[in-house]
């Protein structure tokens, strides 16, 4: 009888968002301790708050009101979801047709490029203009260069940020910075770093690459993990060669000479702004002529069929080293502009945790897609930064990911692909679980 | 404990001539297996007792790979919260008391029994929310492992927003002291609530998958999923009863992990990094594989103190998986949870 | 005859743990021959196949396969990529194309996989990427329409049928520029006319092509009338060999092929 019940569809959504708005209350609602471990929970439902700014009360009216919403939205979605989803798409069909046509895509484009141009100057506020280096350029940079990694070859890194850490400690290094004398005793020009760091960078993708890249996909996530937590551990301990868990703070801004023209990158964000404008336009015109190259193709072909594509002469080992050292040569240079921006580099900056946020960045906004990984970038830097300007009560920082852990598992039930997904990633999603294809057995063949 | 760093180690990198390095890379493996040799049976009891704890995580790895043929990257926070659990209920417990004799046998029971039970719970709920949907679609590998990293990320931050970011160490239940010694080595209580309380563990779980119905189908679907659910092997049932059994595992090793290194929301990686290593070298969907993985690498860490600062166990272990993945990835015993366990 | 061989396969076994796939296996293939190879299910047609192409090691044996230059080199120990490269292409017992892409994108990657490496080239898209992509463009177009999927190029091979499953897989392995074309299957899951222009296809490419042509085939029909020779594998070893005619009337074959296929067989003669 009650099982009966339970089963009941309405009965079990009702239940279903009752238990996810609580989820979602307990997660925004205020932090507990060791001392009070209830607190967190019981605050969550009975803190006083504004309802929606218009009159006082407590969380829990709140709650009851977003179980309402969610119930009734969920309902309407089932019984009335395939309408609406016609209509939309209706809705958004001339518009998207429109922007089919050449002119009209890249007009867009150059409008985007004109307001990132803009921006700083339309937005002043000097956290800002921090973040918008920081935490949103310097995010963009990563998560392009993870998308070759995941979204063009399909390999599962989750060691990313080793390569953004090594970018950074080589331009310390070459700069003079470092405990650790530089090469030759010479101190390099900040910008002479990048060549440098990203053909570091590159060995050293090429290296972890070539005895890893054998591996299954489970397997190579692991390997990958431990490698980027051993780049962690050996930046806090070799104290002699990196400073240890200080780091450095004495790397030189980047700075411009050649006869009269003169010009240094200072303490502000903006020029830092601008220099890394310029990259992510390049990074993002060579990513996607790549993407429809011949070796974009190939990555493809090993992604949905290894067998098939060694039978026709590609060399999956090859190109998966290859992804790998180009994805790591975009976190490489990310890593350049960070040391040079902030002109100080430690192993705090390069912790696991950054590995996942970019992971998310990539998942989130579109594995395999270039326009989805800088909008995923863009949308989630930007909400991270919002919620450390204006925390909610007792906000840590690292609570940012109990919403991006979230993030991930909703998005791989509802949207696999992403915000926006890339055509031929749409399709092979669409494929596994129609179970045609080969996708798979890249993950759970077993090893030769 | 000896602490010489590795970066005496590494200074015969940066030695003027290759004579000195060598010299200097002679003198540091000979000192140091002389402290191996000195401290050879108390490193090799300590490393037993971690194993068992590496053993019992690998375990819920090995068999949620057996049936799902994935790697289960949430595993983790199951540990955690099997060390969350224990604390909070052992705390209302024992309040400021300090239990012996046969109250301390009946804590040690109460904190295995809520691990347990927190780990299985968290296991249901992690099947349920992270790989249930994605199992109703059809979806991809690479989704479980992306759904799992979540589940993972989003339950220890908000373990930690919960309850505190500060390692807090467990009450005490039992007074921890040289029980006997092993050729002059002493053995701590500690070690001995360990290797007991893990190995009726191990016995009951290698005896209820050897012989119940349970057992039988966990290896049925083990072996084939499809063919298991034509002779009427129910086939979700079968995949939730598994994380229980993983997960009841890896909490109360959680619980017995935390009565020595106390409870922080992060103290699930490290470990469940090195039993995932475990059952690798065992042999992943192995179960007594998993065991001696867990063993083998338990030793071999304990044994590495001799060789490296602490700093670096963590690149030991992820060393020997590496390697194991390269030269032998089908591990010691080979895959084969149907037929071996 | 001898000195113009372009597979020579000698006392090859292959084994899995305990079990024995290919048992001292010896068989020759000639250039410009049309081979095939027959054999009930499970005899080892598909584990020869890989062997030839690297995709399995066979523990004993040698299996020589001479390239474009006339040159002898041996098979065993060399990865698949690199089999293809020296110009044996080949097709899967279940077609697998590349589906998320179009035909055209598929035939494309077959005809560009041994152009040189080319991401640096890829990225600012140097005149030599355009050269390349154009050529392969070209190739792809021509090889499209001797197939005859010239109007299905922009459509998702997934969504193509059976038979032009198998055109695709042709296509796609001819583009490698192959000495030899591998045919595992071609006719499975295909209707009797399908069945017909495939004979047909295969039969113009090599003459055509000039291509050798190796086939494993369950349908009699087809293998009788396209085959110039043909041997015969069971259990996973050859126990007979020679012309259709000759096949046919062996009474170890007819043996082999108790049951319904022998009628098949029969009824063929």
């Amino acid at each position: 009888m009650m099982m009966r019940f339970l089963r009941m569809p309405h009965v079990g959504r009702f239940f279903s968002s009752v238990a996810v708005v609580a989820i979602i209350a307990v997660v925004t609602g205020p932090p507990g301790s060791t001392a009070t471990p209830t607190a967190g929970f019981t605050g969550s439902f009975t803190e006083k708050t504004s309802f929606f700014g218009l009159f006082a009360t407590a969380r829990y009216l709140e709650f009851f009101v977003f179980v309402l919403l969610l119930f009734g939205a969920w309902t309407l979605w089932v019984s009335r979801g395939e309408q609406l989803k016609a209509v939309t798409s209706k809705a958004l069909g001339a518009p998207r047709a429109v922007a089919q046509h050449k002119p009209v895509k890249w007009g867009l484009r150059l409008l985007l490029v004109v307001v990132a141009i803009v921006l700083p100057h339309i937005v002043t506020d000097p956290f800002w203009q921090a973040a918008m280096v920081e935490q949103l350029a310097i995010f963009v940079l990563l998560a392009l260069g993870l998308n070759v990694v995941v979204g063009f070859a399909g390999l599962l890194d989750l060691g990313f940020v080793a390569f953004y850490a090594i970018g950074a400690y080589v331009t310390a290094w070459v700069t003079g910075a470092l405990p650790t004398p530089a090469p030759f005793g010479i101190h390099l020009n900040t910008f002479y770093a990048i060549p440098i760091a990203i053909v570091i960078v590159m060995i050293a993708g090429v290296l972890l690459g070539t005895p890893t890249l054998r591996l299954r996909g489970d397997y190579l996530a692991i390997v990958t993990l431990g490698f980027g937590e051993i780049i962690t551990i050996f930046a806090n301990n070799l104290y002699g060669i990196t400073g240890g868990s200080e780091g450095t703070n004495a790397i030189p801004h980047f700075s411009f000479h050649a006869g009269f023209l003169k010009y240094v990158w200072g303490l502000g964000p903006v020029p830092y702004y601008y220099l890394t404008l310029l990259f992510v336009v390049i990074f993002i015109l060579a990513f996607s002529l790549l993407e429809h190259s011949r070796v974009g193709r190939a990555w493809t072909a090993i992604r949905e069929d290894e067998v098939a594509a060694e039978s026709i002469g590609i060399n999956p080992l090859k190109y998966k080293v290859m992804a790998f050292a180009i994805g790591a040569a975009s976190a490489g240079f990310a890593g350049v502009i960070t040391a040079g921006q902030t002109v100080f580099v430690s192993p705090a900056t390069f912790t696991l945790p950054v590995s996942i946020n970019i992971l998310v960045l990539v998942i989130f906004g579109g594995m395999g897609s270039i326009a989805g990984v800088v909008l995923g970038a863009l949308v989630i830097q930007t909400f991270s930064m919002y919620l450390i300007h204006t925390p909610p009560a007792g906000y840590q920082p690292s609570d940012l990911y109990i919403y991006v852990g979230a993030l991930l598992v909703i998005m791989m039930i509802f949207r696999p692909a992403g915000l926006v997904p890339s055509r031929r990633r749409k399709r092979e999603i669409g494929m596994a679980e129609a179970g045609e294809g080969h996708m798979d057995e890249l993950l759970t063949g077993d090893t030769p | 404990m000896c602490s010489r760093p590795l970066g005496f180690g590494l200074q015969f990198l940066t030695g003027t001539n290759l004579g000195e390095a060598l010299g200097a890379f002679g003198h540091y493996l000979t000192s140091h297996f002389a402290t191996l040799r000195l401290e050879f049976w108390g490193l090799l009891v300590g490393g037993i007792a971690t194993g068992f704890i590496y053993g019992m995580v690998a375990i819920g790895y090995t068999l949620v790979y057996g049936v799902l043929r994935l790697i289960n990257f949430a595993h983790s926070e199951i540990f955690m919260s099997g060390g969350f659990a224990s604390y909070f209920l052992l705390k209302a417990v024992v309040g400021n008391s300090l239990p012996s004799g046969w109250a301390s046998i009946g804590l040690i029971a109460l904190g295995v029994l809520a691990g347990g039970t927190a780990g299985a719970v968290m296991a249901i709920a992690l099947e349920r929310v992270a790989y249930r949907p994605l199992r109703r679609r059809n979806a991809p590998k690479l989704a479980y492992l992306i759904s799992a990293i979540g589940a993972s990320y989003f339950m220890f931050n908000l373990a930690g927003k919960e309850f505190g970011r500060y390692n807090i160490s467990m009450p005490q239940i039992y007074i921890d002291h040289p029980v006997f010694t092993i050729f002059g080595a002493p053995v701590q209580m500690y070690y001995l609530v360990i290797l007991i309380a893990g190995l009726i563990m191990l016995i009951g779980l290698d005896r209820l998958v050897a012989t119940s119905k349970l057992g039988r189908s966990i290896r049925a679907v083990a072996q084939d999923a499809e063919t298991a659910s034509l002779m009427g092997v129910n086939i979700d049932r079968t995949i939730v009863l598994t994380f229980i059994l993983g997960g009841a595992l890896g909490g109360a090793a959680g619980f017995l992990f935390s009565l020595g290194s106390g409870v922080v929301y992060t103290m699930g990686f490290t470990p469940a990094l090195k039993a995932f290593t475990a059952a690798v070298l065992g042999g992943i969907g192995n179960l007594r594989g998993a065991v001696i993985g867990g063993l083998l690498l338990g030793v071999a860490e304990s044994f590495s103190i001799a060789f490296v600062q602490a700093a670096y166990f963590d690149v030991v272990a992820f060393g020997i998986l590496v390697l194991v993945l390269l030269v032998r990835p089908t591990g010691i015993l080979g895959e084969r949870l149907g037929r071996s366990a | 005859m001898s000195d113009d061989r372009i597979f020579d396969v000698q006392n090859v076994t292959l084994r899995f743990g305990g079990v024995v796939s290919l048992n001292d296996v010896s068989l020759h293939q000639d250039r410009g021959e049309i081979l095939a190879v027959i054999g009930p299910n499970g005899a080892g047609k598909t584990s020869l196949f890989n062997s030839l192409t690297g995709v399995y090691q066979p523990q004993e044996g040698v299996i020589t396969f001479v390239g474009r230059d006339g040159k002898p080199i041996s098979i065993i120990g060399k990865k698949p990529h690199k089999v293809s490269g020296a110009g044996v292409a080949r097709t899967f017992q279940a077609s697998r194309m590349f589906s998320a892409l179009t035909t055209f994108e598929n035939v494309k990657i077959g005809a560009e996989s041994h152009r040189g490496f080319g991401a640096v080239g890829a990225m600012v898209k140097g005149p030599v990427t355009r050269r390349g992509e154009r050529a392969s463009d070209a190739k792809t177009v021509e090889l499209l329409d001797f197939v005859g999927l010239r109007a299905k190029a922009n459509t998702l091979s997934a969504s193509l049928s059976y038979g032009d499953r198998r055109r695709l897989e042709i296509a796609r392995g001819l583009a490698t520029n192959p000495q030899v074309l591998l045919l595992d299957e071609p006719a499975a899951g295909t209707n009797p006319s399908e069945k017909l222009g495939l004979a047909n296809l295969i039969r113009k490419v090599r003459d055509d092509m000039g291509v050798s042509i190796l086939l494993i085939e369950h349908d009699m029909k087809l293998v009788m009338s396209l085959a110039e020779r043909l041997y015969v594998l069971n259990f996973g070893s050859v126990i007979a060999q020679g012309t259709p005619a000759e096949v046919r009337s062996n009474p170890d074959v007819i043996e082999a092929y108790l049951g319904s296929s022998a009628e098949e067989m029969e009824g063929q003669t």
